[in-house]
């Protein structure tokens, strides 16, 4: 399986070519999280999920709620 | 019904509650159950497998009756708080954003250019804008104008407990505003919330106080209890000070007494 190197929450990481956000929300262990995708600074809503795919240097934010005042 | 109004939404509960420096989950749900409140504020995150309590959404989202209002903590520039906002946005569906912009980490002091910025930005762009600021009514006012649904002056540094230091200048925002005035960090007891709430502000924001607490359920109902003191207080009419004693009882015709 040809593997790419995307940067994802600051670290760079291998997932398999082809891989689309729903995926690596799945290989990340957040697909059963209410998180936020930014890909390259760029909001992904849940409906495009599956059908964005990500390439070779991507920079992906996945973020979530954390306590704060 | 005394409610408070911030943009479309009502509340009957004056006390926003933080969510941070809770020791566990749990023990900021039994919080924000025992405060009343209705409108919580929450921090955007990386999210991280290990970390698992860190993401609230869920166990806040079980809690019926509570409104989340982001912060942009972290952000040290208008740009960067107007970037989390949108995510936030979409995290949460939630129109509400707390602009918190401090770019020094030494004393978490509000910069007032890059927070007018972003809240003129949000505020075009429909958010529900509510900026953390120094107790500055000048800054207060121009907020005002460009759209903030309410003002959120600090009444000392974040999570010093330092109190209601700023008082004389909130007194002055709070006389010249047309928008809820909302003392937001440093406040270290329920007293002090008591106090900002006579003096005319619309709500409180507190979550160091709470968190921090040796019984943070019963410091919540505390502070929830002082803020519904304080509001009574201000309805019912505080008496003026005055300069010299003005006696209870009577001064004449005492035991004894010659007339």
């Amino acid at each position: 399986m040809k593997m790419i190197t995307i940067t994802l929450n600051g670290e760079r990481t291998g997932i398999p070519e082809g891989s689309s956000v729903l995926d690596l929300l799945s290989i990340a262990g957040a697909d059963r999280k209410q998180v936020a995708v930014v890909v390259n600074e760029t909001i992904i809503r849940p409906a495009d999920r599956s059908a964005t795919t990500l390439k070779e240097n991507d920079q992906v934010d996945l973020l979530v709620f954390a306590g704060g005042g | 019904m005394d409610s408070l109004q911030l943009g479309s939404y009502t509340f009957s509960s004056r006390l926003i509650l933080g969510t941070g420096k809770f020791s566990s989950t749990r023990a900021m749900l039994d919080a924000v159950r025992a405060s009343g409140t209705e409108l919580v504020t929450v921090a955007l995150r990386r999210f991280n497998r290990d970390q698992a309590e860190d993401d609230l959404f869920g166990p806040l989202s079980e809690i019926g009756g509570i409104t989340l209002m982001p912060n942009t903590s972290g952000a040290a520039t208008a740009k960067e708080a107007i970037r989390a906002a949108h995510i936030s946005r979409e995290l949460s569906g939630s129109p509400f954003v707390k602009v918190e912009i401090h770019p020094n980490p030494h004393h978490l002091m509000p910069d007032p250019i890059e927070t007018w910025e972003a809240c003129r930005v949000l505020a075009g762009e429909g958010f529900l804008v509510m900026p953390y600021i120094p107790a500055d009514p000048v800054l207060a006012k121009r907020l005002e104008d460009v759209g903030c649904t309410s003002v959120m002056p600090l009444g000392s540094a974040i999570g010093s407990g330092q109190g209601l230091s700023t008082a004389e200048m909130v007194r002055i925002i709070i006389r010249e505003s047309n928008i809820p005035v909302i003392v937001d960090a440093g406040l270290r007891s329920p007293s002090e919330a008591c106090a900002a709430m006579e003096m005319g502000c619309s709500a409180v924001l507190v979550n160091s106080a709470v968190a921090v607490a040796n019984d943070p359920t019963a410091m919540a109902s505390a502070f929830a209890e002082a803020v519904q003191a304080g509001r009574r207080a201000l309805h019912a009419g505080i008496m003026p000070r005055s300069g010299s004693a003005v006696a209870t009882s009577p001064l004449t015709s005492f035991l004894g007494s010659a007339s």
